[in-house]
């Protein structure tokens, strides 16, 4: 029994090498510049952000145009999510905003960039991107209206539960 | 995932070990007091489910449930479990534990630990009450 096991192990193992070698070969290589339009991640420490600008002022133009019709004027009372405001405080259900618990703000133009607006998303230019999210963050009272947001001052904005997260303190092994 | 006070998890990816009863179950109509099958699925974003035991009385006394293999890491378990039914009022519960050792908490105890605000990954015992008639209705037991 005991050597048996092993053995017949073996021949899993010896029987699979050939087998894999002859895998069908799917898919191919995918070029840099193919790659480039999908790859627009952007890092909580800015990492990935364009060389673009802009303000809130500039982004309250694209904000009602593109944007209040379902987070409502201001952000606040639309049909979908709340933008300004909230509260995470304890002892009562939580209203959950960029201004109330985002911690970063380089998360917000990764989103809007990506998904927004929901019916016609990556259709923003950078500099409207840029505008809109400081629209959003000076809504929260975090960004004055004529604060230029770019790269460098985009990712130095500290948001107002920048500490509000811990780790998860149950990982799997 | 955000606690009862202000502060929230980062990055909790895991559904950790839940199970549901899912007969009897609100819909599903018991005729009359007597012999009953309750069954239910389990399983664990940790790892592969160990035990699962059942209560037909709001979580008071507890019997091991069988399970339907094959028994596999992060699937769902089928479990079973005999029942005597009085034709009285019960509270049906499941509870599971994974093989890393995790069993499912009360409700009391997950709201202990991470409030009730959190609304992701919730996975306490439920509990399902049966009244005279033999419906099924979820409730906080």
């Amino acid at each position: 029994m005991s050597m048996l096991k092993p053995l017949a192990l073996l021949a899993i193992i010896s029987t699979a090498a050939p087998a894999l070698a002859q895998a069908p070969q799917f898919g191919q290589p995918i070029a840099p510049a193919d790659l480039a339009p999908w790859d627009i991640g952007i890092g909580p420490d800015g990492a990935g952000l364009p060389p673009d600008r802009g303000t809130a002022t500039q982004g309250e133009m694209v904000f009602i145009s593109k944007c209040q019709a379902c987070h409502g004027e201001k952000g606040v009372n639309g049909t979908n999510d709340a933008l300004a405001g909230g509260s995470i405080a304890p002892g009562k259900p939580a209203l959950k905003t960029v201004g109330s618990y985002w911690p970063y703000a380089t998360t917000l133009f990764d989103y809007v960039r990506r998904a927004m607006p929901f019916q016609e998303s990556k259709s923003l230019t950078n500099d409207e991107v840029y505008a809109v999210a400081a629209y959003i963050l000076n809504l929260n009272g975090i960004v004055s209206a004529d604060e230029i947001l770019d790269a460098q001052s985009l990712q130095k904005v500290k948001m107002p539960n920048r500490d509000g997260f811990i780790p998860f303190p149950r990982y799997p092994k | 995932m955000l606690l009862k006070d202000e502060k929230a998890w980062q990055f909790v990816f895991p559904m950790e070990v839940k199970s549901v009863i899912t007969r009897p179950s609100p819909g599903l109509l018991l005729k009359g007091s007597g012999f009953y099958e309750i069954s239910g699925l389990a399983w664990s974003g940790n790892g592969t489910i160990r035990q699962v035991e059942v209560s037909a009385d709001g979580g008071l006394s507890w019997a091991l449930a069988a399970l339907q293999g094959p028994v596999l890491p992060r699937a769902p378990v089928r479990f079973r479990s005999a029942w005597q039914w009085n034709g009285g009022s019960a509270v049906l519960q499941s509870r599971a534990t994974d093989d890393t050792g995790m069993m499912q908490p009360t409700r009391a105890a997950f709201a202990e630990e991470r409030g009730l605000r959190g609304f992701y990954h919730y996975n306490a015992i439920a509990s399902w009450s049966i009244n005279e008639k033999g419906e099924a209705a979820n409730v906080y037991a």
